[in-house]
């Protein structure tokens, strides 16, 4: 009796451990405080519908309740019991929520001055320990904007300045005074890494790293440091237990002191222990092929590559490693390392069985991820390739759910899931669609016709609504 | 051998012959006879002497079934650094600007113009088949002249460089003039009389008898041409009140005028309206990125137009560049712009913009810019299958092209890529 009693104890104080030593920010302060609104119960009915997932119905609906999908099927549902409100979508399409994997909304925000240049903390080439929500400024009047573009969700980042840029967030794109009532409830940070030309040219007059040798340098002593980071945490957190769990007279030794915290080293401890997504910004084909050989020294494991200019040249290495490309559809020749941009890159990845997904980076980009996700099609089938638009609409949808550990609860239409919906007006894939209606947890938070939209405090008297 | 097959697909300007017949088209020609179903076009000698719904001439050196297809004018980009760069940052030299010399207005980057850049064939591909290429702001706000391209066949690849002057006038170029915009505005306006005093007294001036002038007479001669209405003046800026004050502090020369940017241009478009000043946008960019560009919106194409202003597009600034010049129209169109509209505003609009006589439209007596389109030459998922520039058809084999073959196959182990 008395050693189950003890061994409870033991595990108790593992878990109180746990929580002060590695879920301190998570558990206690910061946390998301996103209500979804009251909603009505909602059917949408008689539109073509992408699921997201890669399936197509034709004539389909959609019902949306307490804020989930119900239900998603072809026709009309078995019952209209329970309804508030029922949309005649004929000749409308249907889809999930668009998910930017890639943003810098709010820590780049319009009006867009030095004063609000928050995106990233170029001061040392390692500041892991930086959180993009920090940054974020959630009158951006860029939300909304990207809201009329139909994007329910987004990963904002710190930028690339660095080898480590610091921890993302995932936000709901919804109207809030604070960055916590945007946070997507659980979801996980992620870890911005960045390869080639950005830290190398940042730093190079400034005590380096001066060249792609001396980025990867840099990585890997920064995983060699958090590697003991760690182990000196678990060392301790072994001490304490025992000097815990030990007999009265043991007790008469000291009490184990705790290891100083170290922000930087907590982030990167926390990606190895599977905790925080890696987000490697990297362009050229062989520098992916290298982060992933790093990833494999240390045990983390890559989420996404961004800005995966080449993935085309090693996506068979990609769907290999289960790693993402998070790619645009026609963006290159800015820089060096852009150069070898081909409009069929997200096409090639997504037919060598890799998770492709089109990004933005861009407050422009973010309101037509969707053109963007036809323009990458539409190149793909000039080719031969054979890819239907249900399969493509899973590049803004569910594949960037995916690389943010959020697909089981939204980027598809699915039984469950949060009733993150978008209404066109016409193909997502025509130029000439628009944005009719978004709802985030089946609350309507955009009507094109009847001008409901979102109003940043800034853009009040200054602008015409959402366009 | 394999060198010189490359430099035949990248670089030859065409394939010869004479006359063509472009049969069953759907011509969106631009011009009296509005849209022609199934429509025929004949070609001579790089010249378009025939439009119309059945053509049968008696000779023909090649016959081009266009099966129903669109088939429109060569399409126009109002405002690009195409052929001044090979890429934008850090790579190179960038020609479209002028620091610490004594050059403003007399700036022509069309000097530095790479016609053989890999980045033409990338533009072409998109279906435009001419573009103004203009200087941006080096230390001057009067930052040099535009030159018109055309980006393949016959001619010299600039044909008519130095046909408008560039003036920055926005937010962002005050420093360059003393840190506001009523000095900038000043210094614009004496740059204009002086070049006025340098016209009255040519003589003086070579013989040294006049007071030393600010601007070098490369300037001034350049302006000359602006005040006698050789040359037009395009004023780069945005902020409403800021294109007021300009039209009336400029209202004094008798000069050609056009708004470049023009982001809250909406809400000054029955002056520009009145005073026929026409406005080159940028159409996607909404951003309230500055205070002089808080009114940017998707709808100021449409606004304009409704007002009877004419608009041209500029793909400058834009998201992916000239790349999405058509995609730039198409959201015009789903802001409120008709189908018509928009096509005018990337052919025959810039084309009495910009003062391009015999380009913009399919009509007899035209020079021969054709394309042959997938579909819709404004939705993102078209593109051009045929592309002719003065009358010669153009290989739209791209650099990029040739990436792509190469790694198309990742699962043919056996030959290196570099030998595919």
């Amino acid at each position: 009796m008395g050693n189950q009693v003890s061994r409870l104890k033991v595990s108790l104080h593992l878990v109180l451990l746990f929580l002060v030593t590695h879920a301190t920010a998570e558990e206690g302060r910061y946390q998301s405080t996103y209500k979804a609104r009251q909603a009505p119960d909602t059917l949408i009915h008689s539109a073509t519908l992408f699921t997201g997932d890669g399936g197509v119905i034709e004539a389909g609906y959609i019902k949306m309740a307490g804020g989930t999908i119900e239900a998603v099927g072809s026709g009309m549902p078995a019952t209209l019991d329970n309804l508030d409100t029922a949309l005649d979508a004929s000749g409308k399409w249907v889809t999930p929520g668009i998910i930017d994997v890639h943003s810098h909304l709010g820590d780049y925000p319009s009006p867009r001055y030095r004063p609000h240049l928050d995106g990233n903390e170029a001061t040392a080439p390692v500041t892991a320990e930086v959180w993009a929500e920090h940054s974020v400024w959630p009158q951006d009047p860029q939300f909304p904007l990207a809201l009329a573009g139909g994007v329910t969700t987004l990963q904002i980042l710190p930028g690339s300045a660095n080898l480590f840029g610091g921890r993302s967030v995932v936000v709901k794109n919804v109207s809030s005074r604070t960055v916590q009532g945007m946070k997507f409830p659980g979801a996980h940070h992620g870890l911005k890494m960045a390869c080639g030309e950005n830290p190398k040219l940042v730093y190079g007059e400034k005590g380096g790293p001066k060249t792609r040798m001396g980025n990867f340098a840099g990585y890997r002593q920064a995983w060699i440091n958090a590697l003991e980071y760690q182990a000196k945490w678990q060392n301790y957190r072994e001490d304490l237990a025992q000097f815990e769990s030990a007999t009265k007279e043991d007790k008469e030794k000291k009490k184990p002191s705790p290891p100083k915290r170290d922000l930087s080293m907590e982030t990167l401890v926390e990606v190895l222990e599977g905790r925080i997504l890696v987000h490697n910004h990297c362009y050229r084909a062989d520098e992916m092929a290298q982060m992933i050989d790093l990833s494999k020294e240390f045990g983390y494991r890559i989420t996404a590559f961004h800005h995966a200019v080449e993935a085309y040249k090693v996506a068979d290495l990609l769907a290999a490693n289960n790693i993402c490309a998070a790619m645009w559809a026609d963006w290159g020749r800015f820089k060096l390392e852009s150069f070898d941009a081909v409009k069929e890159n997200v096409s090639l990845v997504h037919k060598a069985s890799a998770c492709a997904i089109v990004h933005s980076d861009s407050a422009t980009g973010i309101q037509r991820l969707n053109q963007e996700a036809a323009k990458s099609l539409a190149a793909g089938r000039r080719m031969g390739l054979n890819i239907s638009e249900a399969e493509a609409f899973a590049w803004i949808t569910l594949n960037p759910a995916r690389a943010l550990g959020i697909d089981e609860r939204t980027g598809s239409l699915a039984e469950g899931k949060m009733a993150d919906v978008v209404v066109w007006n016409g193909s997502p894939f025509s130029v000439y669609s628009r944005v009719e209606k978004v709802y985030i947890d089946g609350s309507l938070v955009y009507d094109l016709e009847k001008d409901l939209k979102p109003v940043s405090d800034f853009e009040l008297g200054h602008r015409v609504r959402g366009l | 051998m394999r060198l010189f097959i490359l430099s035949v697909l990248l670089f030859s300007q065409a394939l010869f012959a004479d006359s063509y017949l472009i049969k069953n088209g759907r011509l969106v020609t631009m011009g009296m006879q509005g849209v022609i179903e199934n429509g025929d076009i004949h070609i001579v000698d790089g010249r378009i002497v025939e439009v119309a719904q059945e053509i049968n001439p008696e000779s023909m050196d090649e016959v081009i079934d266009a099966g129903g297809a669109y088939v429109t004018p060569g399409l126009f980009d109002s405002g690009t650094q195409l052929g001044l760069a090979e890429v934008e940052k850090y790579v190179g030299s960038t020609d479209n600007r002028v620091k610490g010399q004594p050059l403003g207005a007399g700036f022509s980057p069309a000097l530095a113009l790479n016609r053989y850049s890999s980045f033409v064939p990338m533009v072409r591909k998109e279906g435009i088949t001419r573009a103004m290429v203009l200087p941006v702001t080096g230390s001057e706000i009067l930052a040099g002249q535009s030159a018109l391209v055309q980006l393949g066949g016959n001619a010299p690849f600039s044909t008519n460089d130095g046909n408008a002057v560039h003036l920055y006038l926005r937010e962002v170029d005050r420093k360059l003039a003393g840190g506001s915009q009523a000095s900038a505005l000043t210094q614009a306006v004496n740059s204009l009389k002086e070049a006025e005093r340098f016209g009255k007294n040519k003589r003086a001036y070579q013989s040294g008898k006049t007071r030393e002038f600010r601007q070098s007479e490369n300037d001034l001669k350049t302006l000359l041409q602006v005040l006698n209405r050789d040359m037009t003046l395009v004023i780069h800026l945005d902020r409403a009140a800021d294109i007021e004050t300009v039209i009336a502090e400029l209202n004094v020369f008798n000069i050609r005028l056009v708004i470049a940017g023009g982001r809250e241009a909406w809400k000054v478009k029955e002056l520009l309206a009145e005073r026929e000043i026409p406005v080159v946008l940028n159409v996607i960019d909404n951003l309230p990125s500055r205070f002089d560009r808080l009114g940017a919106r998707l709808d100021n194409a449409a606004l304009l137009v409704g007002a009877g202003v004419k608009v041209a597009f500029m793909t400058q600034d834009l998201y992916s560049d000239t790349r999405s010049l058509t995609q730039a129209a198409g959201v015009a169109v789903a802001y409120g712009l008709t189908w018509h509209q928009a096509m005018k505003a990337i052919t025959v609009n810039p084309a009495a913009i910009w003062g391009l006589e015999n380009y913009g439209s399919l009509e007899a007596g035209q020079v021969a810019d054709i394309v042959i389109w997938d579909g819709d030459p404004l939705e993102v998922m078209s593109a051009p299958t045929r592309l002719m520039i003065d009358g010669r058809w153009i290989n739209l084999t791209t650099r990029q092209d040739l990436l792509r073959d190469r790694y198309s196959d990742l699962d043919k182990q056996d030959i290196p890529f570099g030998y595919r």
